[in-house]
């Protein structure tokens, strides 16, 4: 069977969009794994609150900028406000109390968003509108646009932990604790600041999709669940590797789309989540343990 | 050094020890104990005008929490509004009724756990309520097996009243093979003949789905595919991009963020200006029209209800509804709403029971056959009861009949295009009582 050259151009340019925004959600999860050992269940509900903050600014603002920011800081400091009052005091137990812990925050955000915005969704204007012809359709420019800043936002912070002086301190907490705490860096702060940048990007990636499919108390469902997948094909706790899986997932659904139903597309990434825990469970886009330094997080656990 | 870093002394302090004394255990039992006991003080409101009177316990079970929030939440104020109105009017056979909430999470295991503690522990005399399709199917052998009437409120599953329908089970609105019966002549006649249909891919989604096939091809129009999408896909983008070809009309069968996703992303790809836009009236509902906004303009849906007061909803037990429903929405939703086709439902759904109560002189449990006669071909009146129209419930299916509305979306209102009478949304019955 023949497969339409323009069928595999649009399902690529989707698949990339997808991935971007999706590659933001997750590098926040994957940041937060990576330095607490938290598996955040509460992370897509931090998608939401952020796109209903940023749609009660704009509402009062008109600008989407302003409230792209707001919607960041806001959630940054609840995030912040939650890891030090929810989170830290559970640090060190049973993975499972941390995993119960975040799944009753999520459910207690989901009411919460009901009972502040009630069952209405709400809009976000996107900032740039307009379209431009790809074969059959007219493709939006804000979806090219959000690729972009997604890309944006975590290259700044790819170059943060490179070479910024606190992302050090972060990647040194992430690969060693003890030697980072004797090395006088703050531990318990750095824990509640990654945490506060991972509610942030959350939030950002709720407000940069707010506009795509309107802002809905049940926006962060689809958003968790696909963000797991990433996080654990990419490899737990790696950030490179969670970006690499975001775009490879997304397109892997893109592309299975085009011969495939749309259910039997979305199965295709559990597969991928299926395959990669019996063949490769350290994740598909981490060196092995042993092989490389590029992994902090395996190199602290190896 | 301690084999785990948690171990450490360091990292002690990080966290509570979690150490409770028996003097705090102690103290903290008797403040919970003394709050419950003061709740159990309090009078529930009936009790005030219905003195010893036996109130009729009438259980709800809602999606309160989950995917379907949003829409539960609305569907309950409905249910609210009827159980008040009731009781003020001097109950049902001098007798109040005591509303008993149930939240199924939007989960059909929670749903079947809920209706049975409904049904065995709460010892409800009817039920009435559901809202995702899959819960109320999952439910329904329940109220069968306790020998309880179950009014459905929300499910739109075709298979309820037809091939799993039940002596127990009532719909007093609308289902599917009637919407689409009654918008197929419009669809084909006005809009165009050949269509592309994209569904949530799920019980309903998939008997609407094929119902509007049907009358479709029934009115001399063609379907030229068919998408399935899975039920709480965000962006439908991958799949909607795949849609091309010619035609004449795209039309979605979605409920709640999933409408406002299928609506606003056909917009940005250019569907809704290269075919026309239509689809089910769950898509853009009041509570979903702010986030559509003017993507939404052009948009035909089909609906049992519209929160209009224009032509044969311009009447004043309709507005009654109105002032009734639209501040008792505000106080769960700042932004105000219109009541949206949940609450309608929900709120007839009731009246409808009342009204079967009345009938039969219904006591209890010991009265449902009795109870089941009454609603079996009840003709509902329009009225304060039944502010949308006339109804009929039909006794071989226990399915009712309707007026439908055909309306328009334009500049985030809506305009009623057609009103089509019940009588022309009837169907053959398809149902066999076991």
């Amino acid at each position: 069977m023949a497969i339409p050259f323009d069928q595999i151009l649009i399902q690529t340019v989707n698949g990339l969009v997808n991935g971007m925004i999706l590659a933001l959600v997750a590098s926040g999860l994957t940041l937060i794994f990576g330095i607490m050992d938290v598996v955040n269940f509460a992370h897509g509900d931090l998608v939401m609150l952020g796109a209903f903050v940023g749609a009660t600014t704009i509402a009062a603002t008109g600008s989407f900028w302003l409230a792209f920011l707001v919607a960041a800081l806001v959630i940054a400091v609840f995030g912040a406000a939650l890891q030090a009052s929810t989170l830290r005091p559970l640090l060190g137990r049973d993975p499972l109390t941390t995993i119960l812990a975040t799944f009753g925050i999520s459910l207690v955000l989901q009411k919460y968003a009901l009972w502040q915005w009630g069952p209405s969704a709400r809009k976000i204007q996107e900032p740039i509108t307009g379209q431009f012809a790809m074969f059959y359709l007219e493709y939006p420019w804000y979806r090219v646009a959000t690729a972009f800043f997604a890309g944006a936002i975590i290259g700044a912070f790819w170059l943060f932990l490179k070479y910024g002086r606190y992302g050090i301190w972060i990647r040194a907490t992430m690969q060693d604790r003890i030697m980072a705490s004797a090395m006088g860096i703050p531990v318990p702060l750095v824990h509640t600041a990654v945490f506060a940048i991972g509610a942030a990007m959350a939030a950002a990636s709720g407000v940069l999709f707010g506009p795509l499919g309107g802002v809905t108390q049940t926006m962060g469902f689809d958003f968790t669940l696909r963000a797991f997948i990433v996080v654990v094909v990419g490899g737990m706790g790696n950030l490179g590797g969670s970006i690499l899986a975001a775009i490879f997932i997304s397109l892997l659904e893109a592309y299975a789309s085009i011969i495939v139903s749309p259910s039997q597309a979305v199965i295709v990434s559990f597969m991928a989540l299926i395959l990669t825990l019996l063949f490769r469970p350290t994740g598909l886009f981490v060196p092995t343990p042993s092989s490389s330094g590029a992994c902090w997080r395996c190199r602290r656990t190896s | 050094m301690a084999e785990r870093w948690q171990d450490e002394p360091w990292a002690k302090d990080m966290w509570w020890s979690g150490k409770t004394t028996r003097r705090r255990f102690l103290g903290l039992s008797a403040a919970t104990a003394g709050a419950v006991g003061a709740t159990m003080l309090v009078p529930a409101p009936w009790r005030e005008a219905f003195g010893q009177a036996k109130p009729y316990k009438l259980g709800t079970l809602q999606p309160l929490s989950g995917t379907a929030a949003p829409g539960g939440k609305t569907a309950l104020v409905g249910i609210q509004m009827a159980v008040d109105r009731i009781n003020k009017g001097g109950g049902v056979n001098g007798r109040p009724i005591e509303l008993l909430i149930g939240d199924y999470e939007s989960k059909p295991d929670v749903g079947r756990r809920k209706a049975e503690r409904l049904l065995v522990e709460d010892k409800i005399d009817a039920h009435a309520g559901g809202y995702l399709s899959n819960v109320c199917l999952a439910c329904m052998p329940l109220y069968e097996e306790h020998k309880v009437v179950n009014i459905i409120t929300v499910c739109l599953d075709t298979t309820i009243t037809t091939s799993k329908c039940s002596r127990y089970t009532f719909r007093p609105f609308d289902f599917a093979p009637s919407q689409a019966v009654a918008a197929g002549p419009y669809m084909v006649g006005k809009m165009g003949k050949k269509w592309h249909i994209v569904y949530a891919d799920y019980a309903w989604g998939q008997s609407t789905k094929d119902a509007y096939v049907e009358a479709v091809k029934k009115n001399g129009g063609e379907i030229v595919g068919t998408t399935g999408i899975p039920l709480g896909t965000a962006d439908m983008t991958p799949f909607l991009s795949k849609i091309s070809g010619s035609f004449d009309g795209l039309f979605g069968i979605f409920f709640g963020p999933q409408g406002i996703a299928f609506i606003t992303q056909s917009f940005d790809l250019g569907l809704s200006k290269k075919y026309r836009l239509a689809g089910d009236g769950a898509m853009a509902v009041s509570t979903s029209l702010p986030a559509i906004g003017a993507k939404g303009d052009g948009f035909v849906g089909l609906d049992r209800y519209v929160p209009v007061l224009e032509g044969v909803l311009n009447t004043p037990h309709h507005k009654r509804f109105l002032d009734d429903a639209v501040p008792r929405l505000k106080a769960i939703d700042p932004s105000g709403p219109m009541p949206d086709r949940y609450v309608q439902s929900n709120y007839e759904g009731v009246n409808a029971l009342k009204i079967g109560m009345q009938k039969s002189r219904f006591r209890g449990r010991e009265d449902t056959m009795k109870l089941i006669e009454a609603l079996e071909g009840l003709e509902m009146k329009e009225g304060d009861d039944f502010p949308v129209g006339d109804k009929l419930l039909r006794k071989e299916d226990h399915q009712a009949f309707q007026r439908e509305f055909l309306y328009e979306v334009r500049g985030g209102k809506y305009k009623i295009l057609e009103v089509v009478p019940k009588e022309k949304t009837v169907v053959p019955a398809a149902c066999k009582f076991a």
